[in-house]
């Protein structure tokens, strides 16, 4: 009893708010993105011209931001997330395949259960975008309206799957759980997810059109064509920082003051949603700024979030050879 | 009851007879980890993810060599390494410590040749960057007796073929032991796989084509009919999605085994091992950033995808694999995913080590 009485005093990681993230953060995001996705094939189905594509694709790509991080689960089976997005892409493969596909009039674009196999640089919101940016004519027309239909489906499926991976992260560690073994790992894959989606916004989404100081790369940026990149970052770190508050049981002062921080300057750059500033050495100093700011989330996550449920960044995803 | 008393009388010297893997409870593998105290050792393991033996590590270990008959390890730091011990895993005794010679630094990886008589250890000349294979005789007190090249640069795993060729995965790229961690030359890789007879001489040599140069070979495993598969990681752009498993004969191309692209991307450019199945029909490549682990049939063909986050060690099981992460878990992959153990706050390191199979012999 003494042991017993001992042990419970004995200072313990706080509980990883594993439950919040899911029904909180997570299926919400699903339902909304399915819910945006049939808002756009349906508007394809009736008038795909780009005008009337316009909205619908603008709030289908802002719901696909509430969890386009989530890259564990359902949306890593069978490429799905790179299927609805597919970004970066250093080879152009977007481009090479929806050009390809138009250049064929290839007729797999009316078909649905064929369209599903094509390559997945050929659909989504990438290619739609893609797709878009040249005059519209009937097989456009058709392609569209294949690439709504085609998210519409999968968004569906996420929204269906992560039903049944929802129950797998809450009973993580229960006999026959095979996916994960112990809570631990159900709270590590949301911890990565978060600091791995703060990696990608630096890293990713501005590193890229970052490029070196020499060699800006503008074009490089996510959906450019649609004025989106700095509004996908502001919309993934509201989505990061809803994930985050829903992890910690604890509050997270230093987490939430680097969050503002990097909105703060995100609201700087209001004035240039395609971050084409990274040519000019004033502009792109703003830019560098929100870089290190959405750097500093990450460190502070790893102090406080982290530090406070025990959690580390990968032991042998972080080191080499 | 029995095995406790031998072991005492074993370590008071009574007796002394020739230890075999069963003296140590017959592992399948070894693995090394950092335990939750933030302590580092080294552990083996029955073919049902049971410890049978526990041996702390003075710091963070990378991968193991298991000797061919007797119960013993050598364990190897990361690289650039300051340590290679010699562990008797019945009695978890230090028999050696290994330094590298001045001027050459460990790379993380051994093996035996020599019917276990000598220790084979990849290293790195670090004045030229050339590779060397350091030879350490066991018979006389693991005493370096000589070392041979990789004709490469920076090689990383080398492993033993039947009839005692080396086969040595040159990297390409360079490391000094000054600046840790940091890759050097990498604009002018070369990497290779090279066959080297123990003498030294070069038997084979495959170097990949020019747009892959920056693909660094690093592991490597055998499979059937002399098949050599061999793990990269690419030091270009991860999203380029580049091919990470190549399979080899000697005297013939070397094949790359695609992947599909979203499962390429996903693999962030990185393999961390490499393994066939113990009936060397299948082979995994495991990447700890993309938390995947990938399964080719021996032609190269993509079979299956298993998700484990921050996932590592790989080693062949009967029908599938062992396979080890980050958090702790290890299961055997084969048809399925059957969880053997779990262990959190044991972090699994890079690297699961087969003990041949032919001798483990019974456990006591």
């Amino acid at each position: 009893m003494r042991t017993l009485l001992a042990l419970a005093l004995l200072p313990l990681p706080a509980m990883a708010g594993t439950p919040e993230v899911v029904n909180d953060h997570i299926l919400p995001a699903t339902d909304r993105f399915a819910t945006a996705a049939h808002a756009l094939a349906d508007a394809a189905g009736a008038d795909c011209s780009a005008s009337a594509l316009d909205a619908p694709y603008r709030q289908a790509f802002d719901a696909w931001m509430g969890l386009s991080h989530l890259a564990f689960g359902p949306l890593e089976q069978d490429g799905r997330a790179l299927t609805v997005a597919f970004w970066p892409d250093p080879r152009g493969l977007v481009a090479r395949s929806v050009r390809g596909l138009v250049a064929d009039q290839d007729p797999v674009v009316d078909d649905p259960a064929g369209f599903a196999e094509v390559s997945i640089a050929g659909r989504g919101l990438m290619a739609l975008e893609q797709l878009m940016a040249d005059e519209v004519g009937d097989y456009e027309c058709r392609y569209a309206r294949a690439i709504a239909t085609d998210l519409a489906t999968i968004a569906d499926a996420v929204q269906a799957d992560w039903q049944d991976h929802a129950q797998l992260m809450l009973d993580a560690g229960q006999d026959g759980n095979d996916r994960y073994l112990s809570a631990r790992e159900a709270d590590q894959a949301i911890y990565t997810a978060l600091l791995s989606g703060i990696e990608f916004d630096a890293d990713q989404r501005l590193g890229r059109p970052m490029g070196s100081f020499d060699k800006p790369r503008p074009k490089l940026a996510e959906a450019w064509r649609s004025d989106r990149p700095l509004r996908n970052i502001e919309l993934s770190l509201a989505a990061l920082r809803d994930m985050a508050v829903a992890l910690s049981d604890d509050p997270i002062p230093l987490t939430e003051a680097a969050f503002d921080n990097a909105q703060a300057q995100v609201a700087e750059l209001q004035d240039d949603p395609r971050l084409e500033g990274v040519t000019d050495p004033t502009q792109r100093l703003k830019i560098e700024i929100l870089q290190q700011r959405i750097r500093a989330i990450g460190t502070a996550i790893e102090g406080e979030i982290g530090g406070g449920l025990g959690l580390t960044a990968g032991f042998n995803s972080k080191d080499g050879d | 009851m029995r095995r406790r008393s031998f072991l005492t009388a074993l370590m008071a010297g009574a007796v002394a007879p020739r230890l075999g893997w069963a003296d140590a409870g017959s592992p399948a593998i070894l693995g090394a980890a950092r335990e939750g105290d933030g302590g580092y050792a080294l552990f083996g393991l029955s073919d049902r993810g049971a410890d049978l033996f526990r041996i702390p590590l003075p710091g963070r270990g990378h991968a193991a060599a298991a000797h061919p008959t007797a119960p013993e390890a050598v364990a190897f730091a990361r690289s650039p390494g300051n340590f290679a011990i010699v562990l008797n895993c019945v009695t978890g005794q230090v028999l050696a410590r290994l330094h590298a010679p001045q001027g050459r630094h460990f790379y993380g990886h051994g093996t035996f040749i020599a019917d276990g008589e000598i220790l084979c250890t990849s290293e790195n000349a670090y004045d030229s960057g050339e590779g060397r294979i350091g030879l350490w005789s066991r018979r006389e007190g693991w005493r370096r007796i000589a070392e041979i090249p990789t004709h490469g640069i920076g090689p990383h795993e080398i492993r033993r073929m039947p009839g005692d060729i080396l086969v040595a995965a040159n990297g390409g790229y360079r490391n000094h032991p000054d600046q840790p961690g940091v890759k050097l030359d990498v604009d002018l890789m070369r990497p290779n796989l090279s066959y080297v007879a123990t003498d030294g001489a070069l038997l084979d040599q495959i170097e990949l084509d020019p747009e892959l140069r920056r693909n660094s070979i690093r592991h490597i495993a055998f499979g059937q009919d002399g098949v050599v598969a061999f793990g990269m990681q690419w030091q270009g752009d991860p999203a380029e999605g580049m091919p990470l498993l190549g399979l080899h004969r000697r005297g013939q191309g070397a094949v790359l085994a695609e992947l599909p692209i979203h499962e390429a991307m996903a693999m962030q450019g990185y393999v961390g091992s490499v393994a066939f199945d113990a009936e060397g029909r299948h082979v995994a490549i495991s990447s700890p950033r993309g938390g995947r682990v990938q399964v080719f049939d021996g032609s190269g063909a993509h079979r299956q995808t298993i998700r484990r986050e921050d996932v590592c060690g790989l080693a062949p099981a009967a029908g599938g694999f062992f396979v080890s992460d980050g958090l702790g878990g290890l299961v055997r992959a084969g048809q399925g995913v059957e969880a053997l153990a779990k262990w959190p706050g044991r972090a699994w390191d890079h690297h699961l080590v087969s003990v041949e199979q032919g001798n483990r012999g019974a456990a006591l």
